[in-house]
């Protein structure tokens, strides 16, 4: 099969280089040539208007051009067109300072022979190929990135106005459900026996749950749909500010809390504080029971890997549960016991899973649980 | 303004909140008059007269709002009343379901004065209720009227 003519540009002004490179391509064997010749760069660029050189050879010493702008005008008029510097063995550093910013490679002249010559030319050929055939097909893909990011968005502020409208519309039922039967408490007290009262305070606590379950799932969806900002943490501040929130819930009581100090991590701090107050709330909720409430923070390195903990002494939970323990509204101690509908820990998942971590418990039922968390795979 | 003779205007289209509404002003006592629109239209009708019927209107001193209405959207009509130099003095209290940042953003920029969500427990309502009552129509120095 016959191979296709190369087209060859070869911009040079000596006289004698040029006959040298003729004569070596038309020795070559195997392959044919077409070689057209400019002797100063204004030609060159000239010839460049007109597409149909397949490989150039450019020298760097034109009389009308010096140095490395003389690649860069060429570069900038034929960016698609693999370009050979031809050099002289004092200008080596230049020709590399080109092959860096893109010339596919440099010949200094009196070392080169045919085989050499047609070689680096075929080499430059197939490299520049590739090299735009990955440059298409990174654009290619970035087109679709920026439809599916489109498509993303539309469909997240679609979910956005679902679970508004889910919010408003199913709540409003929730308020006349609540808000008659607690009429009737008041204005029918009369005619209402200590059964029929507690059946509509039944009803009343009916409604009430389920606007809580509402605004649970509502918090959950905004949660998986907040944009997510990283930076470097300091889990200890982090765990001592969601600490102090949750004041309410250990101003009285006989609680120790102590925490270790971290390596940072890079993890969206808002979100964090979500994990950990909700993780502490657990902790401080299940512990109730204790005399002396024991809570720890910190963290180990595992497997290259630095693995956060909240460790708490309290009531525990059989580990044969443990998949369910971070299924939404699922729970794992009676209401009546324990408050809470569920959504706490399903709300941690989601928050470690979109940092590309994971989050694990070991309990043992009447001494306490742990529970673990990365954040996502770290470069050691 | 003697809370007795204030007239509120309660705007809002859920027919179970509005008796829910009213019935916690009864009780309490918080007002005398209160006019009720169904939605945003016929809100914009009575508070701009825009229907010829009907005797000479009066201003309401105080409106109670819901973002969610049928025909006219609440944000709209909180719009109107606001740009409007015949009501933009009269105090409007939003009171919704929605807690959608938003909604709050949108409704402050427009110069609400007050955004108040509905709670689902009916004493955490009355209560709102009564503390709106006791604060807008009591304590508060109304407005002058024109």
């Amino acid at each position: 099969m016959a191979e296709k003519e190369i087209r060859v540009l070869l911009v040079e002004d000596n006289p004698g280089d040029v006959r040298l490179i003729r004569e070596m391509l038309s020795e070559s064997r195997g392959f044919s040539f077409n070689l057209e010749c400019a002797d100063r760069l204004s030609a060159g660029l000239d010839r460049l208007n007109t597409p149909g050189v397949d490989v150039l050879l450019l020298d760097l010493g034109l009389p009308d051009s010096l140095g490395f702008d003389t690649y860069k005008k060429v570069h900038d008029r034929a960016p698609a067109v693999p370009i050979i510097m031809l050099t002289n063995t004092d200008d080596e550093l230049l020709a590399v300072r080109a092959v860096k910013q893109g010339a596919q490679d440099y010949l200094v002249k009196g070392r080169v022979d045919g085989n050499l010559l047609v070689r680096s030319m075929q080499y430059a050929i197939e490299r520049k190929r590739a090299e735009e055939s990955l440059k298409k097909a990174h654009e290619e893909l970035e087109i679709k990135v920026q439809e599916r990011t489109a498509e993303l968005r539309a469909v997240n502020s679609e979910l956005e106005a679902f679970a508004y409208s889910v919010s408003h519309d199913l709540k409003a039922p929730l308020r006349a459900i609540d808000g008659f039967s607690q009429i009737l408490l008041q204005d029918y007290r009369d005619i209402l026996d200590k059964k029929g009262q507690h059946y509509l305070k039944q009803v009343r606590a009916g409604a009430q749950d389920m606007g809580q379950l509402i605004d649970d799932l509502l918090n959950l969806s905004r949660i998986g749909r907040q944009a997510m900002i990283k930076k470097p943490i300091d889990l200890k501040s982090i765990a001592q500010d969601a600490y102090s929130s949750l004041e309410h819930e250990w101003k009285d009581r006989n609680v120790s809390f102590k925490v270790k100090q971290c390596p940072p991590v890079p993890a969206d701090p808002r979100l964090l504080k979500i994990v950990l107050t909700n993780l502490l709330s657990n902790a401080l909720k299940f512990t109730r029971t204790r005399d002396k409430a024991k809570i720890e923070a910190g963290s180990k390195v595992e497997d290259k890997q630095t693995v956060f903990y909240i460790k708490d002494n309290g009531v525990g939970f059989d580990m044969k549960y443990s998949d369910k323990l971070f299924t939404v509204f699922q729970r794992l101690h009676r209401k009546e016991d324990y408050e809470g509908t569920g959504i706490g820990l399903a709300i941690v998942q989601r928050i470690i899973n979109r940092h590309g971590g994971e989050v694990w418990a070991e309990s043992k039922e009447g001494s306490g649980t742990t529970l673990f968390f990365t954040l996502g795979r770290c470069k050691p | 303004m003697n809370q007795r003779n204030a007239k509120i205007l309660l705007i809002e289209d859920n027919p179970n909140d509005v008796e829910l509404t009213l019935r916690t002003f009864e009780k309490y006592n918080l007002a005398n008059e209160i006019a009720v629109a169904r939605d945003g239209e016929e809100a914009l009708d009575m508070l701009f007269q825009r229907r010829k019927e009907g005797a000479e209107h009066q201003m309401p001193d105080f409106i109670l709002l819901d973002l969610k209405l049928p025909k006219v959207d609440g944000l709209e009509v909180l719009k109107q009343i606001k740009s409007n130099l015949k009501t933009k003095r009269i105090p409007v209290v939003v009171l919704t379901s929605s807690k959608e940042e938003s909604d709050l953003v949108a409704s402050y920029n427009l110069g609400v004065n007050s955004y108040i969500c509905k709670p689902v427990n009916f004493e955490k309502f009355i209560e709102a209720v009564k503390q709106l009552g006791i604060y807008w129509l009591l304590l508060n120095e109304a407005p002058p009227m024109q």
